[in-house]
């Protein structure tokens, strides 16, 4: 009996994780979960407990730990309670990686305080402590400047070097149109020098529907939303664009649509706010990193 | 809309990302502690000390980021080096700095607060988890070791391993003879063997730490909290308290306190400080050594304490993030 435990059962829990971490990093799935600087420790890892159950497997290996009369776990004292812990570290992982889906629901966009400005990307305590915001944040809107407040894709400035035309840093579809993010709407809306790239052009985005009940007074706006994740899903806080459209698209929450139309930077209530006015609002495929990041 | 709406798909996927973000520093942590629990004896470590003046308490703080050691595996180390003559106040610096004071903790608190600050989260976590180890190995230089020690510490020769979560037998043999009169290959069978055991015993608690952050941040609605996490010594005191409950091991518990976005950087400051010092599972542990009555009194310090400097912290205007 005490081989099961000591032996067997410790085998069996690395090969069980190993499994599901190398499972979920070359499915792919793991693009849901983590943001990509923590990929690569999940295979490490997994990696690493394929070779520990190998040793296991293999040599007449015992994971004693201690000693009863030391342990302050009374779990460990009878086999029934190590036969629950082994249930423990098995059951919730095998079963949350085979059913878990690749996405957050609508339950977690409610439950989740929504970020519809850039300013509160930060922590809602933060945002209580911080002093009220500018309608515009007074960034510079010279060349050079314009430049460092531009994505990171955006080439940097040389020194000494001859005024060049602006590079176009954004992405656009064939026929011409901005392909944003509902973060570039959110942060083009508090900055001078970005607004000017989106302001007033032809835009297409991805989201997922929700209703929008805060700044909607004609109700012909709606939202689409994207979760914007700082290291795991966990952490992870629903991002929106409010879109403007002559009737709310006849399909449920949480679809993904594709949006084109015009981006437009109202003041609304004291603030400026990113409001996409929308041509054509059409159901699609989730995009391939359903994350923002 | 409810305060509370559970929804098992969405606790799927933040249960999964907590343990897939949280797992690889874990095993790091286990598979270090693991080799240098084999192929370090106490003895050496002990030697590493300068004598019994107070420098070897300053010191003794500082030994972790050389043996880095969880805190189930630091508390039964100590008892090894108080039956080798080392001074009381360095072994108890030692394990109360040793799981705070660590690269492994270093390394995975930077990773976890990513995009909220992670240097002064770093810092912090193993300054404060420093000063106050120095502190209480300071008092405990000052007091007589059989007002500290239970008798039976003052007297017993036999010597077991470590504690923690046990999945397994009890070992009839001390570990440190045993791993001391092997050979190379069967060392590293033994790390191995003792890197899955330590793994297992704290992934255990990892696990509940997961299901319980999960819980909270898929089905609780963080508007009802906000009013918590807005109040300082409310939500310090709150995340303190949670983090004694949940009794998960310092290496990964940075990605929890990361997790609760509402809070507050002070609060989980408070959790990732005041858990490695004292927990549900160290109330147990320390009674293996310590007089149960000053192990109760230690944890009711060290809450007023990390919550004093904490709510300190929080008053801070660069640090409210």
């Amino acid at each position: 009996m005490n081989k099961i435990f000591s032996r067997w059962l410790p085998c069996a829990t690395l090969a069980a994780w190993s499994s599901v971490l190398l499972y979920f990093y070359f499915s792919g799935r793991i693009h849901a979960f983590l943001h990509p600087s923590f990929r690569p420790y999940v295979l490490l890892a997994g990696l690493a407990m394929a070779v520990m159950a190998m040793v296991f497997l293999l040599f007449p290996a015992d994971a004693n730990c201690c000693s009863a009369a030391e342990c302050g776990h009374g779990l460990s004292r009878v086999a029934a309670g190590k036969v629950l812990t082994f249930l423990i570290l098995l059951l919730p992982v095998t079963a949350a990686a085979m059913f878990s889906p690749d996405n957050f629901g609508k339950n977690v966009m409610l439950n989740r305080v929504e970020i519809t400005d850039a300013s509160s990307l930060r922590s809602p305590v933060a945002q209580k402590n911080a002093p009220p915001a500018p309608v515009d944040m007074p960034l510079p809107t010279n060349g050079a400047d314009s430049a460092s407040a531009a994505p990171a894709s955006a080439p940097a400035p040389t020194a000494n070097a001859q005024p060049a035309p602006p590079q176009d840093y954004l992405q656009r579809t064939p026929d011409g149109r901005i392909v944003a993010e509902v973060l570039d709407l959110l942060y083009a809306a508090q900055d001078n020098a970005l607004r000017k790239d989106f302001e007033g052009k032809p835009v297409e985005l991805i989201g997922q529907l929700m209703p929008d009940t805060t700044h909607n007074p004609d109700g012909n706006r709606f939202k689409a939303v994207r979760m914007f994740m700082t290291c795991c899903a966990a952490d992870a806080r629903p991002v929106a664009a409010l879109v403007e459209a002559g009737a709310a698209p006849k399909l449920p929450e949480m679809s993904w649509i594709k949006i084109t139309g015009t981006a437009t930077f109202p003041i609304e209530n004291g603030r400026r706010i990113a409001v996409l006015k929308a041509d054509k609002v059409e159901k699609c495929n989730p995009p391939e990193e359903t994350m923002l990041y | 809309m409810s305060w509370f709406s559970f929804h098992l798909n969405d606790f799927a996927v933040s249960f999964l990302s907590v343990l897939f973000e949280g797992v690889p520093f874990l095993l790091l942590g286990s598979i270090i502690s693991g080799f240098v629990d084999v192929f370090v004896s106490p003895e050496r470590m002990a030697r590493l000390l300068p004598g019994r003046g107070v420098g070897s308490v300053f010191l003794s703080g500082l030994l972790g980021l050389i043996f880095p050691m969880c805190e189930c595996g630091s508390v039964i180390v100590i008892r090894r080096f108080i039956r080798k003559g080392l001074p009381l106040s360095a072994a108890v610096t030692y394990m109360l700095a040793s799981p705070i004071v660590s690269p492994i903790v270093a390394v995975s608190t930077f990773a976890a607060f990513r995009g909220q600050n992670p240097w002064i989260m770093t810092c912090l976590r193993l300054a404060l988890g420093y000063v106050l180890a120095v502190g209480a190995g300071l008092v405990a230089r000052k007091a007589k070791p059989e007002s500290i020690l239970l008798p039976a510490m003052l007297n017993q020769n036999s010597a077991r391993r470590r504690s923690g979560l046990s999945v397994a037998a009890a070992p009839t043999q001390d570990f440190s003879d045993l791993a001391a009169s092997s050979s190379v290959s069967q060392k590293l069978l033994l790390a191995v063997q003792s890197a899955t055991a330590d793994f297992l015993d704290v992934a255990f608690f990892l696990i509940i730490g997961a299901v319980v952050a999960s819980v909270f941040n898929t089905a609780v609605n963080q508007q009802v909290i906000l009013p918590l996490a807005t109040n300082a010594p409310l939500a310090i005191g709150s995340m303190m308290i949670l983090r004694f409950l949940l009794a998960i091991c310092s290496t990964t518990d940075a990605f929890i306190a990361a997790s609760f976005a509402a809070f507050p950087f002070a609060a989980k400051l408070a959790f990732l400080v005041f858990g490695p010092l004292f927990d549900f599972k160290l109330l147990f542990l320390y009674g293996v050594i310590f007089r149960r009555r000053l192990v109760l009194l230690f944890g009711i310090v060290m809450f007023v304490l990390v919550g004093l400097i904490c709510c300190r912290i929080a008053g801070m205007q660069f640090l409210r993030i």
